[in-house]
């Protein structure tokens, strides 16, 4: 049930695993290197920011921060996720840590009336975690071979930035924000030429104090 | 090229990092309470991180068109933002952006 529910925003995911496969091939990585890492790791945007980031050789630290920054909001998911999962078996609350993503949270969340015991709401994310792994190696994989083709003049490095404006745009939920994506655009382009490629993480630690900010306001 | 231990070592600290982050809340398992303003915090870190992956490599990089200042990448991202918003179709706006760049940088 839940492989079949995550179906119709697959098609969303193959461009964005053909273009992680692509960045792979831009790498260098050897078809082994990146199956390691994409099985391993499998967060999509996190992946594609350390690699672009170790291509460019920045220190340990800035590759690993940046990721897991970028990955924190799974932390949200994973707590959303604790009362599920609490009577399940610890392969099972394994399983579901490693196959947490944004679509199969979002897909187990939207369907969880349906659900009358845990078990049934377990089951029903597992198909949804199957359903998307296997669609992003596919997607990778296909990404990784024939990316490799394309001349430059396709411009498929811009294909990474476009991705991350698909994942943008449905979390501006209003005008608070909204202007946390403005005031990190503002920042990243002030801080662009900080060493280490540190401006990347500054203005995320920026605009996450920023956010705060707005949060702690709120009344 | 990426060093080959440079690159495990990334992978396997990403790894245990990742895996610690999302298996945190599900190790304990609803004995820990996160706060209501934390919660909201969470969902703010798409806005505040992935405008400082796209407005850089929007910017920076080199133009190839002078009649627009060799921001080509900059309008083209404008538009593709706004067909987003409206359409929600990763695969038109990646197909749709890096057509309107082929046809803006080689014709």
């Amino acid at each position: 049930m839940g492989f079949r529910a995550v179906l119709p925003i697959i098609s969303g995911i193959i461009p964005f695993g053909a273009v992680m496969g692509s960045a792979f091939g831009e790498a260098k990585l050897s078809f082994w290197q990146a199956m390691l890492m994409n099985t391993s790791v499998y967060a999509g945007a996190a992946q594609l920011a350390t690699v672009e980031l170790m291509t460019q050789n920045a220190a340990v630290f800035v590759v690993i921060a940046t990721g897991l920054i970028i990955n924190l909001r799974f932390l949200l998911y994973s707590a959303a996720m604790s009362p599920m999962v609490h009577d399940s078996s610890p392969l099972i609350k394994f399983l579901c840590a490693f196959s947490l993503t944004d679509q199969s949270y979002a897909t187990m969340s939207a369907n969880h009336d349906k659900f009358s015991t845990n078990k049934e709401g377990v089951s029903f994310y597992l198909g949804t975690a199957a359903c998307m792994m296997m669609t992003w190696h596919a997607s990778v994989i296909a990404g990784y071979v024939f990316g490799n083709f394309a001349p430059a003049s396709w411009s498929l490095d811009y294909a990474v930035p476009l991705s991350f404006v698909a994942l943008l745009i449905p979390t501006l939920k209003n005008k608070k924000y909204v202007a946390v994506a403005v005031f990190s655009a503002i920042m990243s382009l002030l801080l662009y030429q900080l060493p280490l490629r540190m401006g990347l993480m500054v203005t995320a630690l920026l605009a996450i104090g920023f956010a705060w900010l707005i949060v702690r306001r709120k009344k | 090229m990426i060093n080959g231990n440079y690159f495990l070592l990334n992978v396997f600290l990403m790894v245990v990092g990742t895996l610690t982050i999302r298996g945190s809340f599900i190790a304990v398992s609803g004995k820990m309470k996160i706060s209501d303003k934390t919660r909201e915090l969470f969902t703010y870190i798409p806005a505040a991180i992935l405008p400082a992956f796209i407005v850089p490599a929007t910017f920076f990089h080199q133009g190839q068109i002078a009649e627009v200042f060799g921001k080509e990448r900059f309008l083209i991202l404008v538009l593709t933002g706004i067909v987003f918003y409206f359409v929600r179709s990763t695969l038109l706006i990646i197909g749709l952006g890096l057509g309107l760049l082929y046809l803006v940088t080689q014709f």
